[in-house]
């Protein structure tokens, strides 16, 4: 159990001091779920402190979050979203730490407050057994050969599909999403929802799969190929923090020195994730293997515009 | 009775009243969760205006009364049929009808979109593709009447049954013929509990988030409530613009609520009286096979066609593999019952949290009913009102109304974080339904029993245990059998509020299709389909003895 006010009491009244045992720790965690318990376990195996997992969408973490913030229950966040953990940092809301396993992870995924665990990046996921050709870039899904078989999750619901939007009107490719739209792309659902009709067959390809997944599903056994578009792509880093509001600072920065262990590592390598330190061999393409689009710097200041353009191309 | 109405009322208090009072004070102080009442009202101008809000508002509006219209469509002749006339495995059919509700919504409307969509079960099977119709206002209707429309065919088929054919017999004495005597006669004075099963209907549609939200997205088809997840999932979260809508969604649903009753109390609808002869029912003569055929095509549409659809894909290797021979293996029921991934404590979750919560619910709903119906005053109404309450609000609000009120620093003991909060949450979403079963129950029994009962000396107690509860038991009995099904699937309340660590059947499922496997997920909702249908069997063959005996 998590030490609430009931059991602090009771350690009070019973004399013993907090630091005779290895408190519990709360982490929330964005998905997938395999890895977070995964994680969970090696932790606990190592180090004997256990794991209170709470695992859900980036959006429902944060709701509860949100709706727990008089009485914060959580000591670690592990979000699917950068933009969630600079916005945390700004809000004054995260525990500065870095950790000494940190010394490899590349600059641009870490801060003093925030690190990765791991790194996404967004895709063309394509069904060989469509009885299409297969795309080699974004523009290719705009063509007739794909009219109205091509899936894409909701910027407004995956936060990794909106850095592609993003990053794509960065580069200056403003023109595909109308040419989407007019080909009958299919804007519905969070990740999974435009990859499942694909897998079947109901629809070709997905714009802007989050890579690992699909190449979880492929690993499986389903149709599924991955394609990294030629003219580039974005990522998606996955930050964990550890919040200010924490009792257990001490067992939060240890949990964070696993994850970015040589162990807590190839746990992330195994979903196909891109480890957040260099020198931990993935199973995929990794960033410097990736051609990347170029980073948009006020991305979120103009999130509402951006979103807002993205769905007037799509006549809602 | 004073007494009675007094701890009735502080139970509802804590249960209900508590958490949506911080809903309420959500949409007006932005910054509540924080403990700030900083900036009041300062949401309240922009999410009114918007342009969403009206349509959102319009389309849930109709989506309630298709989905009411819907349904009752399909459940009152059935129901009619049921109650009336001698059909064969009368019972077979109502264990049957039980299990579109057993299916939760949302696995169901997946099975629907793997059947439908092009490429799907249905285009693999006979070439043709029902995506066109799927996608649109009529098929988010009829797919959601086909899980709603039990509650009103258990609703209006006990009821006629009750009523039985006295009251019409004498229309037809009066030459009236059958139809006519059933729509002017028997239709009519079920009008308690099919007012009261419809107005559930309309509560569970414009509360429904899984089916609007995965097949209204298809076609941009908002609704109060995806425009509610949407302010709690989208980033940057809005929990004032959620708890906003949330509360236009409750004024919509307090109105239904107003009219259902102004319906109910309108006339008097007393049928059981001191001499209640159990009329025989007629048998179908020729129109016997036509009637089986229509019972069989409505099971097969409701019942067959998504539990096959489920089937399907938990036996199916992957998803592109289809429906071939060389795709079917058992590695994913393999996965559910050798528990590597918490399947069958999830399940055990679920079992237990849906037991107490039936079991809370119930005695929760027979003394709200009781004080109700037969209590007297203002209180009584303010009571029926906040029973009613949750069943205007999906679950996702109750869920973050508990948060708001359970987190509280201050409080010296609370349920968060433990399992009860999951028991608050399933009693307060599911309030309703005991109630609305009772209350109808109660209104059907002459109050002339009582004093009866009362004249021939029996005390208030031993009027109670021989007098009602014979005749409220199969009411409750159903409700809370309702309360244990919905309970044990339960998503959305769930996914927010369930102690960190713990899943339950809906979490569960919902974890394989966002991440993990879609067939894992069908296999554990097969699973769980299958055991909330067994287990509800063994009662109602409990029910059937005592109703005999009673």
């Amino acid at each position: 159990m998590k030490p609430t006010l009931r059991t602090g009491l009771l350690a009070l009244a019973l004399g013993i001091s907090g630091a005779a045992a290895h408190a519990d720790i709360t982490v929330y965690t964005a998905g997938p779920a395999g890895l977070a318990k995964a994680l969970a376990a090696d932790f606990t195996k190592e180090s004997g402190i256990k794991v209170n997992l709470f695992q859900a969408t980036t959006g429902k973490v944060m709701a509860r979050l949100k709706a727990e913030q008089a009485n914060p229950q959580a000591d670690i966040v592990i979000s699917a979203s950068w933009a969630t953990a600079t916005s945390f940092a700004d809000q004054g809301l995260l525990l500065p730490y870095t950790s000494p396993n940190a010394a490899t992870v590349p600059d641009f995924l870490k801060s003093d407050s925030y690190v990765a665990e791991g790194v996404a990046a967004l895709a063309i996921a394509w069904n060989p057994k469509s009885g299409t050709n297969k795309p080699t870039d974004w523009a290719d899904l705009a063509k007739p050969e794909y009219k109205s078989l091509v899936t894409m999750p909701d910027p407004a619901q995956s936060g990794s599909a909106f850095e592609l939007v993003a990053g794509l009107d960065a580069a200056g490719h403003d023109d595909l999403f109308p040419a989407l739209a007019a080909n009958g792309m299919l804007v519905a659902g969070a990740n999974k929802a435009a990859l499942t009709p694909v897998l079947q067959g109901a629809k070709a390809a997905v714009f802007g799969a989050v890579d690992y997944i699909a190449m979880g599903a492929k690993a499986k056994g389903e149709s599924i190929d991955v394609v990294f578009p030629t003219s580039g792509t974005v990522v998606a880093p996955r930050p964990m923090m550890i919040l200010k509001s924490t009792k257990q600072a001490d067992e939060a920065k240890k949990f964070i020195d696993f994850v970015l262990s040589d162990k807590g590592q190839e746990d992330v390598a195994k979903v196909y994730l891109m480890p957040a330190r260099t020198d931990v061999e993935a199973l995929r393409p990794t960033i410097t293997e990736l051609k990347l689009l170029p980073q948009s710097s006020d991305a979120y200041a103009k999130r509402g515009e951006i979103l807002a353009d993205f769905s007037k191309s799509f006549g809602h | 009775m004073p007494l009675l109405s007094g701890l009735t009322a502080a139970a509802l208090v804590v249960v209900v009243a508590l958490p949506f009072a911080f809903i309420a004070l959500q949409a007006i102080f932005p910054e509540i969760g924080a403990g700030s009442f900083v900036r009041p009202f300062a949401h309240l101008g922009a999410v009114l205006k918007s342009e969403d809000f009206g349509i959102e508002t319009r389309n849930t509006l109709m989506l309630g009364a298709g989905v009411v219209l819907a349904s009752s469509v399909i459940a009152v002749p059935l129901a009619g049929l049921r109650a009336l006339y001698r059909l064969p495995g009368a019972l077979l059919w109502d264990v049957v009808f039980l299990v579109p509700f057993m299916i939760p919504p949302y696995i169901a409307t997946l099975g629907w979109i793997l059947t439908l969509q092009p490429a799907g079960y249905l285009q693999q099977l006979t070439g043709v593709n029902l995506a066109g119709f799927l996608f649109s206002f009529p098929g988010i209707v009829v797919v959601m009447a086909l899980h709603s429309f039990p509650v009103v065919y258990f609703a209006a088929s006990r009821s006629f049954a009750t009523i039985g054919a006295r009251f019409s017999d004498v229309s037809r004495v009066f030459g009236a013929g059958p139809g006519r005597a059933f729509w002017r006669i028997t239709l009519p004075l079920a009008t308690p509990a099919l007012a009261a099963s419809l107005l559930l209907v309309f509560a569970m549609s414009i509360e429904e988030y899984g089916t609007p939200a995965v097949l209204g997205a298809r076609f941009g088809f908002d609704v109060l409530v995806t425009g509610i997840d949407g302010s709690l999932s989208d980033w940057p979260i809005d929990l004032p613009k959620a708890a906003l809508l949330s509360l236009a969604l409750i004024v919509l649903a307090l109105l239904a609520f107003a009219l259902q009753r102004r319906i109910a109390t309108a006339r008097d609808f007393d049928v059981v009286g001191g001499k209640n002869p159990r009329a025989p029912t007629r048998s179908l003569g020729i129109w016997q096979a036509p009637v089986l055929a229509l019972f069989g095509l409505v099971a097969f549409i409701s019942t067959g066609l998504p539990l096959l659809a489920i089937l399907a894909t938990a036996l199916s290797r992957t998803i592109s593999g289809g429906l071939a021979p060389n795709n079917i293996d058992l590695s994913h029921f393999e996965a559910i019952l050798s528990d590597t991934t918490g399947a069958m404590q999830a399940m055990a979750n679920s079992f237990s949290l849906g037991l107490i919560a039936a079991l809370v619910a119930g005695v929760f709903g027979i003394a709200v009913a009781y004080v109700t119906t037969r209590g007297a005053g203002r209180g009584q109404r303010v009571i029926d009102a906040l029973a009613m309450l949750p069943n205007a609000a999906p679950g996702v609000v109750v869920a973050l109304g508990l948060i708001l009120l359970w987190n509280q620093p201050a409080l010296p003991v609370t349920p968060y974080n433990t399992m009860w909060i999951l028991v608050l949450a399933y009693v307060c979403i599911l309030l309703p339904q005991p109630v609305r079963y009772t209350v109808a129950a109660f209104q059907q029994i002459n109050p002339s029993l009582e004093a009866a009962a009362r004249i021939s000396g029996a005390s208030p107690m031993r009027t109670a245990l021989r007098i009602w509860v014979p005749l409220i038991a199969p009411s409750v009995l159903a409700a809370m059998l309702l309360v244990f099904t919905v309970a044990a699937r339960e998503l959305v309340a769930s996914l927010l509020v369930a102690p960190v660590g713990t899943d339950t059947i809906g979490t569960y499922i919902w974890r394989q299709f966002d991440q993990g496997s879609v067939g894992d997920g069908m296999a554990m909702a097969f699973l769980a389909i299958i055991a909330t249908t067994l287990i509800p069997l063994a009662l109602l063959g409990g029910l059937r003895r005592f109703e005999r005996k009673a």
